[in-house]
Order: structure tokens, then C-alpha cells, then sequence
């Protein structure tokens, strides 16, 4: 994402963002409620009310800023909505088939597994009846089943346990092992702190970037509130 | 192979792929009619149902009893359809469920190729005490071509009678449909149940009218409408309940979906003529979210495919 500015009724929602993640790379993007941090989710992954008005969105190497939800999704980006839909008569098996070509019920159950849900939840709808964290999840399970080359996970924690959390993390793990990368998105700093790289936004801006544990020590320390928009880097504010 | 059997094939075909519930057709233990234009092409019946059928110019007059105390357990299958592109054909059937009577008719009406195609259904039916019926109607209709549809059905139920009626147009165009249903629950503790799916596209045109009238001490009902409307079609839906009874209960529960240029109306009426009756509603229209929409797009799917997943699934 190359210098990306968006605005929305008027007000400009993301500010010259540039983030890079790499293959194979779990990269984090932290900030408090507000940040902008969704918005550069739904940017990332095209949604319409989020066209940037300057800037460039690339993957692997092709230049996808005017391209839809659809076709980014079709060439291996996804998204991982911090409150995934719910679809009245459609049932969780019926969803994670949607996920890619490939997929069987072996391949299913392994993926609800991997989110600690049993099989019998293949049955179930997926309506008003299921918790967040039970929605979360199945979103999880539904991006591990589409191993796509970007995965943007929108405050994937929230509403998910603690204990289960640590698996999950390695469900993310897992996804990058074939090269593919991955994207969290949290205003939590333990969770930007398991990724290898992590940006820190404020205000719509990204305002550093560094080590995962370097921005999480700087985003204790000095983001209540934010102090300075204009340091970029470690290095930078260290000087 | 006659033509006669080349349409039965077709029809009974086409039913089943699109309509679901596959059987039935063609099974000793089951009854069933099948129907091309106004040509009976096939007529079964099994001990506790009786059959009586004529063709008439357009269509025909059917009469079909279940006798007392006979509990069908395979549906009854009726196919009434046409595999040409124009046409007319009429319906007119009268049902007899008997006393403590039980049975499920499951009616498919299939016209794949039509273009310009009047179906025109007037149907009585009565189910006497402790009778339980159940009527599907499922429409199979292609994906071109203006059919209009006109079921009008009334219903009497007697004490403890208990109607089930579920009409189904989700598979192809709609045409211009108009339904009018009838129901009085004149039995003591009878209980009625219609719902109604219907998938609106292009310049369809679909109106529902689903009146109940609750006569019977301690009568019910449940009136359900899930009509979703795209491009430029249009719907109204009319579901009323009067509670005209003591201890009477009903409730008209309308969701209607529109995309596109899409308009919709929706009237539920509740009336209460007893002062001990209860009748309540809900009704709601809206859009499919966008948050639903992009989730699907998300994996990959374009919008109109996200839409018809998400329709399916209200419809189901």
C-alpha cells in the first residue's frame, strides 16, 4: 500500500499510508479505536466506500488500486471482517465450501478444529443463534481453508478467549507457511507483539514502524494519547 | 417413446430437479397425477385417496378426497405443467380431507419454456375434524418468458383441523403472480400456517394476499411472507388475520429483501373482532447489507452470486 489517502463524507479517513508486508511475514497494524485501522482494511481489500483518492494498493507485483472485492479476492487477497456477516438459512458447511474449490469434509473439520469448534457445528446456521466468538472463528476457519497470499485480519481476538487465542495465533502461523502473509489488525499490543513487524496508527496516519516489540514499547509507553504524528520510524524518533 | 411419454419424462424430470423431494412419481405405494397442458399424462391413487379427474378445454377439474381416518404417508404428488412457450391452462380442484384424515400433497408447477403463459388455479378445500393437511406448492419456471400465475384458494377448516400451506416461487421468473388465499378457521382449536417465498427479478410482478379468519373458539395462525425483490420488479404483500373468536391467536410476520430498482410494499392487518382474540404482526423491508455482500466477495464471489447465495438462504 504506496502513499494511500481516502476520504469519507469530507473528512480524510486515511492519510499518504504506505504499509509492505511481505511473503511469508505476519505483519501488525496497531492503534487505538479510531486510528484508522479498519478503514485501512476496507481500503486494502477494495470496498467501494473506502476508494483512495491518491496512492497505489500493489500484490505480488501487480497493481490491483482499481480493481474490485471480487477480483483482489480472486488473485489472493482476503478479509477478515472485525464483525463477520451473519446469513440467515445458510449453514456453516455451506460457507466454508464458498471458500475454495478444494475443500472436503475432512478438510473442513481439520479447519473448525483449528479454531477449537467441533464438527457438528457444520450443521448449524449461521445466524443470529451464534455468539461473535463463534462467528469469529468460523471466519477464521474459512481464511485458513482459502490459503490466500494476503490474509487482513480485522481484530481477530475480539470475542476470542484467551486460551483459545494462542492457537489461533498459530493458526496464522500456519497460513504463512507456504509463503503466504498475513495482516492483523488490533488495538491490542500483546497481539501486535506475536507478529514480526508491526505499524503503529494514529489519526489515519501511519506513524511508526519498527520491530513488533520496539512499536509495542513505544505504544504503551507514549499513546495515551498520541504525542507525535510525524516520527516514522524507530530509528527516527530514537534520534 | 410417445409424445405422451416424452412429456411425462420431462415434466416429472424437471419437477424433481428443481423442485426437490425427488420420488413418488411413477411408485406403487404413492399417489399422483401428472398433467401436460390439459392432458392427463399419468393418474395414480392408493387405498385411502380418492381420484376423480377430467380434462377440460384448458385444463382440468380435479376432486381428490383422503377418507377418514386414513394417515398418508408418501406425498401425494401433482404435476401440472407446460413444456410449451404459450398457452393457458386452468386448474380446478376441490379437496376433501375427512375426519382425522392425514395427508401432504406436494403440487409442482413446471413450465420451463414459457414465454407468455397464463396458469390459472382455483382450488376449495375443506378438512373436516382432527384432519391434518399440509400443501406445497412449488413453482419451476424458466429463466426467460412472462408466465402469469393466478392460484386463488379457499379453505375451511373444522374443530382441531390443522392447514399447513407453503407456496414456493424461487426458481426462474416469476411473471406477474397473484395470490389469493383464503382461510376461515371456523373449528374449534383449528390452526392455520401459509408461508410464502417468493424471488422477484427483471420486471416481475408478485402480489400476495393471505387472509385468515379466525372463527373458532381458541383458533390460530401464522401467516409468513419472505418475498425477495431485484432489478426492477415490484411486490405487495397483504396478510391479514382477523381474530374473530374467543381466545383466537394469530401473528403475520412479512420480510421482504428488495436490490436494485426494486420497489416493495408490505400490509400486515390485524384484526381483532372478539375482544378476548390476540393478533399481532411484524414487517420489515430492506436491503441486503453491504457488510453480507462484500463478506461474500471477499472469497471471491462477484456481487450477483453473492446476492443469490444470500437469497437462497432467506428462501429456504
Amino acid at each position: 500500500m504506496d502513499d494511500i489517502s481516502v476520504m469519507k463524507e469530507g473528512t480524510p479517513i486515511l492519510q499518504e499510508v504506505s504499509i509492505k508486508v511481505s511473503p511469508g511475514e505476519i505483519a501488525g497494524v496497531l492503534g487505538r479505536n479510531g486510528a484508522g485501522k479498519s478503514s485501512l482494511a476496507y481500503a486494502l481489500m477494495g470496498v467501494d466506500r473506502y476508494r483512495p483518492l491518491q496512492g497505489q494498493i500493489w500484490l505480488a507485483g501487480e497493481n490491483i488500486t482499481n480493481l474490485s472485492v471480487t477480483d483482489r479476492a480472486r488473485r489472493g487477497l482476503t478479509l477478515a471482517w472485525q464483525h463477520p456477516a451473519r446469513y440467515e438459512g445458510i449453514t456453516i458447511r455451506d460457507y466454508l465450501r464458498i471458500s475454495s474449490e478444494n475443500v472436503t469434509e475432512a478438510s473442513m473439520e481439520d479447519a473448525l478444529a483449528r479454531v477449537q469448534l467441533e464438527p457438528r457445528y457444520l450443521e448449524r446456521m449461521l445466524d443470529k443463534n451464534l455468539s461473535g466468538g463463534e462467528r469469529k472463528r468460523i471466519e477464521l476457519a474459512s481464511i485458513f481453508l482459502m490459503q490466500p497470499k494476503l490474509a487482513i485480519l480485522d481484530e481477530p481476538d475480539s470475542g476470542v478467549d484467551l486460551i483459545a487465542l494462542g492457537e489461533i495465533m498459530n493458526l496464522f502461523r500456519d497460513l504463512t507457511e507456504n509463503g503466504n502473509s498475513v495482516l492483523i489488525i488490533t488495538h491490542r499490543e500483546d497481539v501486535a507483539a506475536s507478529c514480526d513487524r508491526s505499524y503503529l496508527m494514529c489519526g489515519g496516519r501511519v506513524v511508526l514502524e519498527g520491530s513488533a516489540e520496539a512499536v509495542k514499547r513505544y505504544f504503551m509507553s507514549q499513546c495515551s494519547p498520541c504525542t507525535d504524528l510525524e516520527l516514522k520510524t524507530i530509528e527516527e524518533k530514537e534520534r | 417413446m410417445t409424445s405422451k411419454e416424452k412429456n411425462y419424462e420431462e415434466l416429472v424430470s424437471v419437477a424433481q430437479k428443481f423442485g426437490g423431494r425427488p420420488g413418488g412419481f411413477g411408485e406403487e405405494d404413492a399417489a399422483y397425477i401428472v398433467l401436460h397442458a390439459n392432458s392427463i399424462l399419468a393418474s395414480h391413487t392408493i387405498p385411502g385417496i380418492e381420484i376423480s379427474s377430467v380434462e377440460t378445454p384448458e385444463g382440468i377439474d380435479a376432486i381428490i378426497t383422503v377418507k377418514e381416518g386414513y394417515r398418508i404417508d408418501k406425498p401425494v404428488r401433482l404435476c401440472f405443467g407446460h413444456l410449451g412457450t404459450e398457452g393457458v391452462q386452468r386448474i380446478n380442484s376441490s379437496i376433501h380431507i375427512e375426519k382425522g384424515a392425514k395427508a401432504t400433497f406436494l403440487s409442482y408447477c413446471v413450465f420451463p419454456n414459457a414465454v407468455q403463459f397464463l396458469h390459472a388455479m382455483e382450488g376449495d378445500i375443506v378438512i373436516d375434524e382432527d384432519g391434518d393437511f399440509t400443501y406445497e406448492e412449488i413453482h419451476v419456471h424458466g429463466p426467460e418468458g412472462h408466465i402469469d400465475v393466478r392460484p386463488k384458494t379457499t379453505v375451511l377448516l373444522r374443530d382441531r383441523a390443522l392447514y399447513r400451506g407453503d407456496f414456493s416461487l424461487v426458481e426462474g421468473r416469476v411473471g406477474s403472480l397473484d395470490i389469493h388465499m383464503e382461510v376461515t378457521a371456523q373449528g374449534e382449536k383449528s390452526r392455520v400456517e401459509l408461508t410464502s417465498k417468493v424471488y422477484g427479478k427483471y420486471n416481475d410482478s408478485c402480489k400476495v394476499r393471505d387472509i385468515i379468519s379466525l372463527t373458532g373458539k381458541e383458533s390460530s395462525a401464522l401467516i409468513k411472507a419472505r418475498v425477495v425483490l431485484k432489478d426492477q420488479s415490484h411486490g405487495t404483500f397483504v396478510g391479514l388475520i382477523d381474530g374473530a373468536a374467543p381466545g383466537a391467536r394469530g401473528h403475520v410476520d412479512c420480510a421482504e429483501v428488495i436490490q436494485g430498482e426494486a420497489k416493495a410494499e408490505a400490509s400486515p392487518v390485524v384484526r381483532a373482532s372478539h375482544p378476548e382474540a390476540e393478533v399481532t404482526h411484524e414487517a420489515a423491508i430492506g436491503r441486503i447489507a453491504n457488510d453480507k455482500i462484500e463478506g461474500l466477495m471477499a472469497k471471491g464471489l462477484d456481487e450477483d452470486q453473492a446476492v443469490d447465495i444470500i437469497v437462497s438462504g432467506l428462501l429456504r
